[in-house]
């Protein structure tokens, strides 16, 4: 048992330098001060991170992608909610196709999805390439996330609690707003949160519905990869990790990590 | 949701049976030209082979780093537990080309594994641009996918099987192999079709890390629809990958299901 153990304990040591050791080259090298990263480092720099405050292509990328996640996130959390209140209590037979229907954006290849949204634009003739026709795409991808999310947290749900604040007197309204809303705040938040990471994350969509003006920071990014391997990808990339890492933690400091697990993830 | 999700759809499809327009993107009349040079182009088999040789061996990799991570994720407890999913899980919530330029600074050819094969004497080895840098990311971006579908069918396991199994004379291999390994059969299902299909449709990692060197089947519908603006054409390349992407996991599906039949 011992060596078997041991041995067990070395291969889940490895997967996991392996998971980690992009992401951590990724912020070393964004902190060197060379050009390129070599070992033993060459000291420590901000360079590469005001080189990125100043050039205006990333940081206008960076705020348009934040703009977009941040709308994108609001409509899938309204949409993703009703959809999951609906499909949990009302649908009846229908329950089962609706969820389905739900979550195929996350189960398709977003890539196309993206090709048919694109030729979809086109021909009902909504100008395509904007932030209009982005958002409609990131909410799509955005709503799977909510809906899982919450019908986990409904299909828990003690239906007595809302029946007594109507036996109290609340109307429907109020006995959604004091009573439903707060109940499954936790799954509306998980998955708002996993929304917005992809939605912030999101590439092949962004590729197809992107125009000239409104470029979200992956696709720049991902531009400006294919010419050069500067380090100033690396100070965008970390500034990234370090936003998603600081909504993560929030969120884990509102409702729990691990509610993000359980409820948003299959 | 039914305007914007469904009805694209059904777009699509429609327009994969228009004929390529010159002045616009498509142009009546209906037609089956765009499948039938879909499918009798040997390019197209040859890149469609490409992309599923890779999702494949990608899904054979992830399962086989992601067991014991699993197995061991099934088995803690409390703060150990925590750690490790926290590891398992972060690298889901970033954004793939910061991941893939990750990798880029490792494999390039003045990258930094490349400088460590020089320090130590030896040949550098070009690492990225072909299929191995590809794979590789693929792997990279994937394995949380593969770890948390095993970690369910492997948490619902009473570790008390194993046991029993060894009391019974087992040796630890043997217990693993006849007990374990079938028990988890499900979850090494799920995990394997869902990298397979993920990472056939992957474009980012594919894009970078093979360059020009590998070319699969997101990248030319992404090519057919963004540069050569033929839109019929890559509405019915779409549809082509998609279904035989899907005859793939069925007929695996299929073989699956035999075998864990047989086990019983």
């Amino acid at each position: 048992m011992g060596r078997g153990s041991r041995w067990l304990g070395v291969a889940v040591g490895a997967v996991c330098v392996f998971l980690l050791l992009p992401i951590v080259v990724v912020i070393l090298t964004a902190f060197n001060a060379g050009s390129y990263l070599r070992f033993p480092p060459q000291g420590f720099s901000l360079r590469w991170f005001v080189s990125f405050a100043h050039n205006s292509t990333f940081t206008s990328s960076f705020l348009f992608s934040l703009e977009l996640a941040a709308l994108a996130t609001a409509l899938a959390a309204v949409l993703g909610t009703l959809g999951a209140l609906f499909a949990v209590r009302h649908a009846g037979r229908w329950a089962n196709a609706l969820r389905l229907l739900m979550v195929a954006p996350l189960e398709l290849p977003a890539i196309l999805t993206g090709v048919a949204l694109l030729i979809f634009f086109y021909g009902i003739r909504l100008r395509t390439q904007g932030l209009m026709t982005l958002l409609i795409g990131h909410t799509l991808i955005c709503i799977p996330f909510v809906f899982l999310a919450v019908s986990v947290v409904l299909t828990h749900f003690d239906t007595n609690l809302e029946e007594a604040a109507r036996s109290l007197g609340a109307d429907g309204w109020r006995t959604f707003l004091r009573v439903t809303l707060p109940l499954i705040k936790v799954g509306i938040v998980s998955g708002a949160t996993l929304a917005f990471v992809s939605s912030f994350g999101e590439f092949p969509i962004s590729l197809l519905l992107s125009g000239v003006q409104a470029t979200p920071l992956p696709l720049q990014l991902f531009d400006y990869l294919r010419f050069s391997f500067d380090p100033t990808a690396a100070a965008v990339g970390t500034v990234n990790i370090a936003l998603t890492v600081s909504v993560v933690l929030l969120t884990e400091r509102w409702v729990g990590l691990e509610s993000l697990y359980r409820g948003g993830r299959r | 949701m039914a305007v914007f999700f469904v009805a694209p759809y059904a777009n699509m499809l429609l327009i994969s049976f228009l004929t390529p327009g010159s002045g616009q993107p498509y142009a009546l009349p209906f037609t089956l030209a765009n499948y039938a040079r879909s499918v009798t182009d040997a390019f197209n088999w040859r890149v469609l082979w490409n992309t599923c040789w890779y999702a494949a061996l990608t899904a054979a990799i992830c399962l086989v780093l992601a067991y014991p991570l699993a197995y061991r994720l099934a088995r803690a407890r409390g703060r150990a537990k925590a750690a490790l999913l926290v590891i398992v899980l972060s690298p889901l919530l970033l954004d793939v080309v910061i991941r893939s330029y990750g990798w880029m600074i490792l494999l390039a050819d003045n990258g930094l594994i490349n400088q460590l094969l020089r320090k130590l004497g030896l040949h550098p080895v070009q690492l990225m641009y072909n299929a191995f840098g590809v794979v590789v990311g693929l792997t990279h971006v994937f394995l949380p996918f593969m770890v948390l579908s095993l970690l369910g069918s492997l948490e619902t396991l009473n570790p008390d099987i194993e046991l029993a199994a060894r009391s019974l004379g087992a040796r630890g291999w043997q217990a693993f192999w006849r007990v374990v390994w079938p028990l988890s059969l499900p979850g090494v299902f799920a995990g394997t079709v869902l990298v397979f299909v993920l990472a056939a449709s992957s474009y980012v990692i594919p894009s970078l890390l093979g360059e020009n060197a590998v070319l699969t089947m997101p990248l030319l519908i992404a090519q057919r629809v963004l540069t050569v603006f033929n839109w019929p054409s890559g509405a019915a390349l779409a549809m082509f990958m998609s279904v035989f992407v899907l005859g793939l996991v069925g007929v695996y599906a299929v073989l699956m299901n035999r075998a864990m039949r047989g086990l019983r």
